[in-house]
């Protein structure tokens, strides 16, 4: 109980300023303690008041019994019955004694072995003086409840002893009984206890569980108001928080998809009015012409961003779901590598000198069926070859082979290779190489890279760069193979 | 005989600089900037293309190509901002043959146009008559009957048909049908095809949710049996 508390507020806690146990366990202590203090109040009560009634009632009938049997001595001495006789003759029950002192002699019924000498002295001093006495007294461990009544008719000293150890018997269970019931009162105290602490920290729970899940990136996570009506103003401003912060993550995330659709439009005119003066080039003077080369250039990257940006935020949108189909990965590569120009509706594949470079296909790969989205293999191969081309010297060849249940397409290319610290930047957006060089020329990795990883991931696959034997690096995308 | 292109386009600039693009390419341009020119225009005198910008002005681009597909069979290519959503698909069903999305270069506009005017490619010419169930097909005459009482396809349908129906029993893939009528790589977007085949099954097939000429083929494509 304690430990789970404790690993809950571990990570959210101060350390040093956190109580050393849970609300929980303080809880449950606060619950057990106070039903002890409760079961230990009534049990004493209990235990006083009845152990109290029982004693007087014992009392009283002793008195009553001794009485009795005193007046039958009396009697008895009076009409001369022979002593032990009478008093074998009272009717006095196993548990109890008459002695009696007559005539500076003491006699007795000896069922309890209580003899004269081990009567309370006082009680013997007050009979003797004349007065009818009872008191209580322990014998070898045994309570006695002991009578004393002067018979002053006949000059005798009536005693009757008796046993309490019944009553003692009876008390010891019931102190027995209260304090195995005081026990399982604070038992169920700390069940309770737990049970109450439980249900009171429930709603806290469901926080945590909510925060966790708006954590995990699913912002749209809220807590039900009708948890507890008592709880309203936590769900409320916990609600309020969660609207706050999707709604920030929204507008972040919408601000490049709207600056990549405003771009659009005036993209549009200027690859138009590019691609006229660039088709007219010739009408112009040399330097003109190089002008036109170096803008036409620019607005085609320009496009390429705007496009990159828009597919990214598609992506983090992530309304953008995989469409799968059954797709030849050998041909789609070699479809994709050599749809440099011919244009597909969205955008051509860069490049165009490096595309005699070949693709190598393992003969487990050439019938391949794999469930894929063909669609964003394309702009994967597409993005690996364009950035082979421009960062990594150019393209040195491609290859797919299998790996167990896996398929991979490696893209290598003729470059310096990365370094090792690097290879996972690498796919991070805008990522720039660590060397000046790749700055200079203001070809940043752009979104490419991270777009391959997203594209891949989408699939189920991986992506990862590694040394390309002999030099370069080496690109590789494993996608599942599934039995379509 | 030059082209006669219907622009309609609300953007000013991107008007005039896609009137130029197209000039240069020797149609024959007429520009409007709203979906009710467009119409007006459009019933004074048809034009052999119409390229709409979904995004208008007043009447939208998705009713344009709606009023102008219950008008014609002109071949109608939109101009789209996203791929992805279902303003793709939803154009489509409104009539558009195909669609091109922003930023575009004029490369690929020009291509997209010669795609759609051009007659069937290829020498596998369509038998110079066939027919299916109750529909029977002209493909010299385009003419499509459906119990003897003509039919009106589209351009794109028709060509989708007479593909279909030169390769009878045969299974076509959706790249391929992509390459011959839109005259897209392998690459081309698959939502062309099952857009343009369902328009055409409700046409044609007496039972359009339930086909029984026009056949798909799980993961495979489409063939027509008779």
């Amino acid at each position: 109980m304690k430990g789970r508390t404790a690993e809950e507020a571990a990570p959210e806690g101060r350390p040093g300023r956190r109580p050393r146990f849970g609300l929980r366990a303080r809880v449950t202590a606060a619950f057990a303690l106070g039903t002890l203090a409760l079961a230990l109040i009534l049990s004493l009560l209990t235990y006083t008041l009845s152990s109290t009634y029982l004693v007087r009632q014992r009392e009283s009938s002793a008195q009553r019994q001794a009485f009795v049997n005193a007046r039958l001595v009396e009697s008895g001495l009076r009409s001369d019955v022979p002593l032990p006789d009478l008093l074998d003759s009272l009717e006095t029950p196993a548990t109890s004694e008459s002695v009696l002192s007559y005539q500076g002699r003491w006699f007795a019924s000896s069922p309890l072995n209580v003899s004269h000498e081990e009567l309370p002295a006082g009680l013997r001093d007050r009979v003797f003086s004349g007065r009818a006495v009872h008191q209580r007294f322990r014998l070898g461990g045994q309570l006695y409840e002991a009578v004393g009544i002067p018979l002053v008719h006949v000059g005798a000293h009536y005693f009757e002893v008796f046993s309490l150890a019944e009553l003692d018997g009876t008390l010891n269970t019931l102190s027995r009984a209260l304090v195995a019931g005081a026990a399982v009162t604070v038992l169920l105290g700390v069940g309770f206890g737990r049970w109450v602490s439980g249900q009171a920290l429930r709603p806290l729970t469901a926080v945590g569980r909510a925060a966790r899940s708006i954590s995990q990136g699913r912002l749209d996570t809220r807590l039900d108001p009708a948890i507890d009506s008592d709880l309203s103003a936590l769900t409320i401003s916990f609600n309020g928080m969660a609207d706050a912060l999707e709604q920030r993550i929204e507008r972040d995330a919408r601000f490049a998809s709207d600056v990549s659709h405003e771009l659009r439009s005036p993209l549009t005119t200027l690859a138009t009015v590019v691609e006229l003066l660039h088709d007219r080039r010739t009408e112009f003077a040399e330097p003109m012409r190089d002008a036109i080369e170096l803008l036409k250039a620019e607005v085609e990257r320009f496009q390429q961003m705007v496009l990159d940006l828009l597919e990214i935020s598609r992506l983090d949108a992530g309304v953008a779901q995989p469409e799968l189909e059954a797709v030849r990965p050998a041909e789609l590569v070699r479809e994709a590598v050599g749809a440099s120009g011919r244009g597909t509706p969205d955008r051509r594949v860069a490049g165009g000198d490096g595309m005699r470079v070949g693709v190598t296909v393992d003969d487990t790969v050439t019938d391949l069926v794999i469930r894929a989205d063909k669609r964003r293999l394309e702009r994967v191969v597409a993005n690996l070859v364009q950035n082979a081309e421009t960062h990594g010297g150019g393209l040195a060849g491609i290859s797919l082979v299998r790996c167990g249940d896996r398929v991979r397409v490696l893209v290598d290319d003729a470059g310096p290779g990365i370094a090792l610290a690097y290879r996972d930047r690498v796919f991070e957006r805008f990522a720039r190489g660590p060397d000046a060089e790749s700055r200079r020329d203001g070809h940043g990795v752009g979104l490419g890279l991270a777009l391959v990883a997203e594209h891949v991931r989408l699939q189920g696959g991986r992506v990862w760069v590694e040394d390309r034997p002999g030099g370069g690096a080496r690109f590789v995308v494993e996608l599942p193979v599934e039995t379509p | 005989m030059r082209t006669r292109v219907l622009l309609i386009e609300d953007d000013e600039r991107i008007r005039a600089a896609m009137r130029m693009a197209l000039e240069q390419e020797g149609h024959h341009v007429h520009d409007v900037a709203s979906g009710e020119e467009a119409l007006r225009d459009f019933s004074r005198q048809p034009s052999d293309v119409v390229l709409i910008d979904l995004v208008l002005p007043g009447m939208d681009g998705f009713e344009v190509c709606r009023k102008l597909r219950a008008a014609s069979d002109v071949p109608i290519i939109m101009v789209t901002a996203r791929t992805d959503s279902h303003d793709v698909v939803a154009g489509l069903e409104a009539g558009a043959d195909d669609y091109l999305t922003k930023p575009f270069v004029p490369k690929e506009l020009s291509a997209r146009i010669r795609a759609l005017l051009r007659r069937i490619r290829g020498d596998a010419r369509p038998p110079p008559r066939f027919a299916f169930g109750d529909v029977e097909v002209l493909p010299q005459e385009g003419i499509v009957r459906r119990d003897g009482a003509e039919v009106h396809l589209t351009k794109t349908e028709f060509d989708l048909l007479c593909e279909l129906a030169s390769n009878q029993g045969q299974v076509l893939s959706r790249e391929h049908l992509l390459d011959r009528i839109w005259g897209y790589g392998y690459f081309g977007d698959g939502r062309l095809v099952d857009v343009h085949i369902r328009r055409l099954r409700t046409k044609v097939e007496p039972e359009p949710a339930h086909p029984r000429h026009v056949l798909t083929v799980r993961g495979m494509g489409y063939k027509l049996v008779p």
